[in-house]
């Protein structure tokens, strides 16, 4: 998984009929685009293009790959227990666990989940 | 009991030594060959000064795209590379969160001819993989093999965190969470080939869990409270101490029959119970268990077959000009000494180390602190280094002379509390200790500092010592 097979990446111009393409936008204002093949989730579609998208446990718990939803559409293909109604209702999803059903455009990086709770007391 | 004399092998004797474990061939001349020493004061008599230290490296949650890593650093204050990562061994995978961590035996096994402290068994506390690491050659450890998630969740367990040989070769770890990192947690037992062995308690006895510690002569586990993986994941919500999703509770277990007998709710004064530790004199029933968001020390002890358990050490929150409410202490570690005479702690907000005399268990009495780091601490750089998270994880030498810490407590809490901590790194602290005068100073010629990690900045996180430490040596 910390070597994706570059052979196998999904060209940028893959028009295959299933898959989508998925603009991934760091606050920094580095974007990468991958296409991701139906069923497969974003994350793996990063990792297969060897781009490195924070994550950790891989099945919606742990929200160490929250993104926030810009545009676009994706299901959650499991239950994403790490996130709150809240957080839902403000469009951040898990790319762990979501494959797109449109062509999506994703704010990604480590200081999204950062959002997600902070210092209560301060 | 029959006291068997074990032997516990020096880093002197080791390093440098490519040959694995050697010794085990030799007749040697202290009668029966398990691993450890036989005594808790036998440790601090027989280890020689700690000369390397494995520490967990990490950059889950972060955007530098490397795995998590064992560190291994040189203690030896006669090397070149004294008090520098040495060695690092990289994870197979990105995003573990190394955690905790354990060796495959420890001195509770001391009757056990042939088996050796010598395997690593480092969880990932979000990816829930369990890394088993051989140290043969203690500066070039290297992968023995890896226990994948998908075998860890077969038994409905996630997020394992505490790591405890059993004294036959067989390895317990806690686990936090069901395979979707909800509750209820339990135990996951692996054989002495590293295997998954099953569940060692019963689903459902328990529905929180954290840190334990067993008393084999006492026949009793206790086992800590933290939260469902999914609560305390993404980070500290106050809206789940409000919904009671965080834990508050000690659980005292039947260790031979791994049934819980008795559960105590501490209530307010034990809000977040996490690190357990009973003091290391096998006939004892006493111990501390840190409770982190009251900031409270509870001790307990046994009598009339009952646990009693009740706060002996109680940090007040402080008044900070750039927060609204009071800063609570978060006491995040503690540990208790070899010779069972001081406890050992830190509060990571406030940005203290302390040492408390226990020598009378049930009274401790403050004996000195070090003021430094977090949001109070006196001392905020070390060497120009500043410093940017208060102290956390502690280890403290076999002869309780050197007490050294590292500065994270866990990614996403990070992030909230102290967010320089992810950019700049983590950094390994020391104290000298005078455990004859009970008094404890920075030494300020040591710092490891896991920003200058080649992938990029790292924290750190738990420290352990080959030959055993205050915090994984048990005695049968």
């Amino acid at each position: 998984m910390t070597e994706p097979d570059a052979e196998e990446s999904a060209p940028d111009g893959d028009e295959s009929a299933t898959a989508h393409r998925v603009t991934l936008a760091w606050r920094d204002g580095r974007t990468e685009r991958v296409a991701v093949a139906a069923d497969e989730t974003v994350l793996d579609a990063a990792e297969r293009a060897g781009v490195g998208l924070p994550f950790g446990c891989e099945t919606g718990a742990c929200a160490t790959c929250t993104a926030r939803l810009l545009s676009g559409n994706l299901d959650h293909l499991r239950p994403p227990r790490a996130l709150k109604e809240r957080h839902r209702e403000q469009g951040y999803v898990l790319p762990c666990i979501a494959t797109p059903t449109t062509d999506c455009r994703l704010e990604v990086g480590s200081a999204v989940a950062g959002d997600l709770v902070s210092n209560p007391w301060k | 009991m029959v006291y068997h004399v074990c032997w516990g092998m020096s880093d002197a004797d080791q390093r440098g030594d490519a040959e694995p474990h050697a010794h085990h061939d030799h007749d040697h001349e202290h009668g029966v060959e398990g691993p450890g020493y036989a005594t808790p004061q036998a440790a601090i008599e027989e280890a020689e000064r700690e000369e390397t230290a494995y520490v967990m490296g990490l950059y889950a949650g972060t955007d530098v795209a490397a795995p998590d890593f064992l560190a291994v650093v040189d203690l030896d204050p006669d090397s070149d590379t004294y008090a520098e990562v040495v060695e690092r061994l990289e994870m197979p995978n990105r995003g573990d969160e190394l955690h905790h961590f354990g060796w495959n035996a420890c001195s509770s096994s001391c009757h056990v001819e042939g088996l050796e402290r010598r395997h690593l068994l480092i969880p990932g506390q979000r990816s829930s993989r369990i890394h088993v690491v051989d140290t043969a050659d203690r500066r070039d450890p290297e992968f023995e093999t890896v226990v994948e998630p998908d075998e860890v969740y077969e038994h409905d367990l996630s997020a394992p965190h505490t790591v405890h040989c059993i004294p036959d070769g067989e390895i317990l770890i806690s686990m936090l969470g069901d395979a979707n990192g909800d509750l209820p947690g339990g135990f996951l037992e692996l054989n002495d080939d590293f295997e998954v062995e099953g569940r060692w308690d019963t689903p459902g006895d328990i529905e929180m869990n954290y840190d334990f510690w067993y008393q084999p002569r006492q026949n009793v586990m206790l086992s800590t409270e933290w939260a469902a993986p999914r609560t305390y994941y993404p980070g500290f919500d106050l809206e789940d101490v409000e919904a009671g999703n965080y834990g508050q509770r000690l659980n005292f277990w039947d260790w031979e029959a791994g049934e819980v007998v008795q559960t105590i709710d501490l209530g307010e004064e034990g809000m977040i119970p996490l690190e357990a530790r009973f003091l290391h004199t096998p006939e004892s029933t006493h111990g501390y268990v840190g409770a982190a968001l009251s900031s409270n020390i509870i001790h307990f002890h046994e009598e009339n077959d009952r646990y009693l358990a009740e706060p002996v050490i109680e940090f007040d929150d402080r008044e900070h000009p750039d927060w609204d409410m009071p800063v609570p202490a978060l006491v995040t570690d503690i540990l208790v000494s070899m010779d069972d005479r001081y406890l050992f702690g830190s509060n990571w907000l406030h940005g203290e180390v302390w040492m408390y005399d226990v020598s009378d268990p049930s009274n401790p009495r403050k004996a000195d602190s070090i003021s430094i780091g977090g949001y109070f601490g006196d001392i905020q750089e070390v060497q120009g280094r500043e410093l940017v998270a208060g102290p956390q994880m502690l280890q403290l030498s076999l002869d309780g002379e050197r007490l050294y810490w590292t500065t994270s407590l866990f990614s996403s809490w990070d992030e909230q509390f102290f967010p320089e901590e992810g950019e700049r790194g983590s950094v390994m602290l020391k104290a000298d200790v005078n455990p004859r005068r009970g008094t404890m100073s920075l030494d300020e010629e040591f710092l490891v500092d896991f920003g200058e990690m080649p992938e990029g900045p790292a924290r750190a996180h738990e420290i352990r010592w080959p030959d055993g430490d205050c915090t994984s040596d048990v005695w049968q």
